[in-house]
């Protein structure tokens, strides 16, 4: 084995040791929490949620690893949007009860889609811990058929992407690092869009700041 | 248009779209949770639900007591369960003892995220997953929503947990037609499965390319692999399972298809190495190592062989598979060598099986052939004394591998009488049983008695002919009556041979076809399906025979309804 190969493994085991450990952690802080009376605690609320944005990291990092070191499809189901919507809202549910954050899930029962949801439930997860970093008090899961595709929006009403991150989608500058924005989301975003693929059409997502919330908008689309 | 027209109140909220006939109140929980402070929480999640009738169980071993005792309607288990067994042996358990209701939900609850990467890799899948730490809200999500699927299939289901196969197509066409898109492909799924167990591979076929034209499901295509599998077309077979698994490199039973299609193919070789790689990826699964000890063995690869026969022990200390073949397999490869290891691996499975006669005779006859290698001629002919007198007490309840085992070892012990006796028993039960017949074929040459048991098979094999020739003729002559009672005859003498309980299947289905039906005739034919289901005729086979039943069946029932 080469050194590089070696150390990336030795890099994606660490990482799932990481893991491991963050789980625990989170696990304890959610027992401890419901033991607390008072558990709208602020430290409670931060620790949940610096964790879960933790856990959110290490996981798209494995992923990625995996998808690196050997190839593989997603496997798709036919998954009701709403159930996946929902299910990200609920994930969310301490932060949003504690924070006092409006999260509301727009979609019509209707809508189907082919996707691994568990893949789709890390990018979704991945977004909303982002807009829940930058909103002031609302958030918006949506879904929806646009043509061919059918678009998943996650939007907020903080101040919206900055331009950096606009223009840097597809690579990370120098002064958004220093803010705390790696890239790891959206890249890993896009990594996962583009492994849906039905014949030629391969999904994709975009940003923008025309959110009806008035801050930032993310889309996914699938095909 | 506006398309947004369901919206959900601010979270958490009620529920809204997962109706329910039932509430759930009158649900019953267990709970498997090592852990007594997380154990405690999701109780308390639970009676926030307004379910009162909780269980709780603290390892997997009281997990089992508790199913056995009552019937849950949901069971959330983790998976981690510390020491002793773990929620995968729960549920593989719960599955094989038929302790989980068709109404039944089981949750598996794990710290791991990924469950294509780490719980793709479990055989027995449970209704749900659940990731640590989840809250209230996903919990009841998650219940909810599996308890309404279950209610909307629960008639295929029980159809199904009752045999009773062609009922559960019909009840599956109908709520077809319902046009729930929810469930559509679901439905999809499972009438092609039972299109596939009558062996309507037609219908099958079509329903896994609709799907297939809709979006790449690997299920639909592992369908269709099964079903070039099942028209013999192998290399079509292995073309498919090959892909899935370069596609979805944690698809067992994709593996599993391909060692079957490799074993097909006389390719023992692939299936030994498909089954090692599927193993690495999954090495908790007991009945795969198992397949991989006798696979192996039979390859003489024998290392290989003894490592998978330990790990099966090893797994066989927390599994309801656990066999002791696997201590006769490994001591068996000991024996080569190794003598004193066979020995002890023999003294290890006594006292686990400590009164089982069918362990007990393997291990009498594996003593035999051990001390026998040890030039200790007494102790030898001892244990050989001892196997008789098990074999006699067993009779054909022994399994036919075992049987055949005896007969070797009588063989080389120049016990030919007792041999011969026992070699025409099973040669008239298993004449039609290719596979078996080879093996038969191999201990004779082994024990150089080649010549004189092929003219035993040709004779058998001529007495099985013309009785059946007799039987049928009888029965083209419209002597029904004659023609049962021949087949009933051979039955008595042939208790496990497959074509004379198809044959005698086909003649009393005719006969209520064309004379009085009634109750009695009815059970008599079920109970020789029974029988050829249990000792092992194919599922295709049977599956056409129980529905010509249950459609004559139906008929009388509902003539007299209408009287």
């Amino acid at each position: 084995m080469s050194q590089d190969a070696k150390f990336s493994q030795i890099l994606a085991s660490s990482v799932h040791d990481l893991k491991n450990s963050l789980q625990t952690v989170r696990s304890l802080i959610r027992a401890l929490a419901l033991e607390q009376a008072n558990s709208e605690k602020p430290e409670f609320q931060i620790l949940d949620f610096e964790t879960a944005r933790m856990n959110s990291c290490v996981m798209q990092l494995l992923i990625l690893y995996r998808l690196d070191a050997s190839h593989f499809k997603p496997v798709l189901e036919e998954c009701r949007v709403v159930e996946i919507l929902e299910e990200v809202g609920y994930q969310q549910s301490l932060q949003i009860q504690l924070r006092q954050i409006s999260l509301t899930v727009e979609c019509s029962a209707d809508l189907f889609c082919f996707c691994d949801d568990t893949l789709i439930n890390t990018v979704l997860v991945s977004v909303v811990n982002n807009a829940l970093r930058y909103c002031r008090q609302a958030i918006r899961l949506s879904g929806r058929q646009q043509g061919d595709f059918v678009c998943l929006c996650i939007e907020d009403d903080g101040p919206g992407f900055s331009s950096g991150i606009m223009e840097g989608i597809q690579g990370v500058k120098s002064c958004e690092l220093e803010k705390g924005n790696t890239g790891l989301g959206l890249h890993f975003a896009s990594t996962i869009a583009e492994l849906h693929s039905q014949g030629q059409r391969s999904g994709f997502i975009a940003i923008d700041n025309e959110s009806t919330l008035g801050g930032a908008r993310f889309s996914l689309f699938l095909p | 248009m506006d398309l947004f027209d369901v919206s959900l109140d601010t979270l958490p909220s009620p529920f809204k779209l997962h109706q329910m006939k039932q509430s759930l109140k009158s649900k019953k929980v267990l709970i498997v949770e090592d852990q007594a402070t997380m154990r405690k929480a999701i109780r308390e999640m639970i009676y926030g639900f307004d379910m009162k009738l909780i269980t709780e169980a603290a390892n997997g071993s009281s997990a089992i007591a508790a199913m056995r005792k009552e019937s849950f309607d949901i069971v959330l288990c983790d998976y981690n369960l510390g020491s002793g067994k773990n929620g995968q042996q729960v549920l593989e358990e719960a599955r094989f003892r038929k302790l989980l209701p068709f109404y039944a939900v089981f949750i598996m609850v794990t710290a791991e995220q990924t469950q294509s990467m780490v719980l793709g890799a479990m055989d027995n899948k449970p209704d749900e997953y659940m990731t640590k730490p989840f809250n209230a809200e996903q919990l009841l999500n998650r219940i909810k929503r599996n308890i309404s699927r279950k209610e909307y299939l629960g008639d295929i289901e029980k159809a199904i947990d009752s045999g009773n196969i062609s009922l559960a197509i019909a009840q599956c066409d109908k709520k077809l037609l319902e046009n729930n898109r929810l469930m559509h492909t679901h439905l999809l799924k499972l009438r092609a499965q039972l299109a596939i167990k009558i062996g309507d591979l037609k219908k099958a076929t079509a329903i896994y390319q609709a799907v297939l034209e809709q979006s790449e499901l690997n299920w639909a295509t592992l369908g269709l692999g099964i079903i070039a599998y099942l028209q013999d077309d192998f290399s079509e077979a292995e073309a498919i399972f090959r892909k899935l698994i370069d596609d979805y490199p944690m698809m067992l039973e994709a593996f599993d298809w391909l060692a079957k299609t490799h074993e097909a193919q006389g390719d023992f070789a692939g299936a030994q190495n498909t089954l090692n790689e599927a193993t690495a990826l999954s090495p908790q699964a007991i009945l795969r190592q198992q397949k991989l000890a006798t696979m192996a063995n039979m390859n003489g690869e024998l290392t290989i062989a003894e490592k998978a026969y330990k790990t099966a022990i090893d797994l066989g200390k927390n599994s309801v598979h656990h066999s002791s073949g696997d201590f006769a397999g490994l001591a068996k490869i000991y024996s080569k060598t190794d003598a004193k290891s066979a020995l002890k691996t023999l003294k290890d499975m006594r006292s686990l099986y400590f009164g089982n006669p069918e362990a007990e005779l393997r291990a009498a006859l594996l003593e035999t052939e051990v001390f026998h290698q040890l030039a200790d001629e007494e102790s030898s002919v001892q244990a050989y004394q001892t196997a008789q007198k098990l074999s006699l007490e067993l009779g054909n309840k022994a399994p036919t591998d075992l049987r055949l085992e005896m007969i070797k070892t009588s063989y080389l012990k120049g016990d030919d009488k007792a041999a011969n006796k026992e070699l025409e028993q099973l040669i008239k039960n298993h004449a039609d049983d290719d596979h078996f017949m080879g093996d038969v074929r191999k201990v004779l040459n082994e024990t150089g008695n080649a010549q004189q048991g092929e003219k035993l098979i040709a004779r058998i094999k001529k007495e099985l002919v013309e009785i059946n020739n007799k039987g049928v003729d009888l029965f083209r002559q419209g002597n029904i009556t004659e023609a049962t009672q021949v087949f009933q005859k051979a039955a008595t003498t042939m208790p496990e041979n497959k074509t004379i309980m198809i044959n005698m299947v086909k003649i009393l289905l005719h006969d209520l076809k064309t004379n009085e039906v009634n109750k009695e005739k009815i059970q008599r034919i079920q109970t020789f399906i029974n029988k050829a289901s249990q000792f092992g005729v194919k599922k295709e086979k049977i599956e056409h025979l129980q529905a010509q039943l249950n459609n004559l069946s139906h008929k009388i029932n509902s003539t007299a309804s209408q009287e």
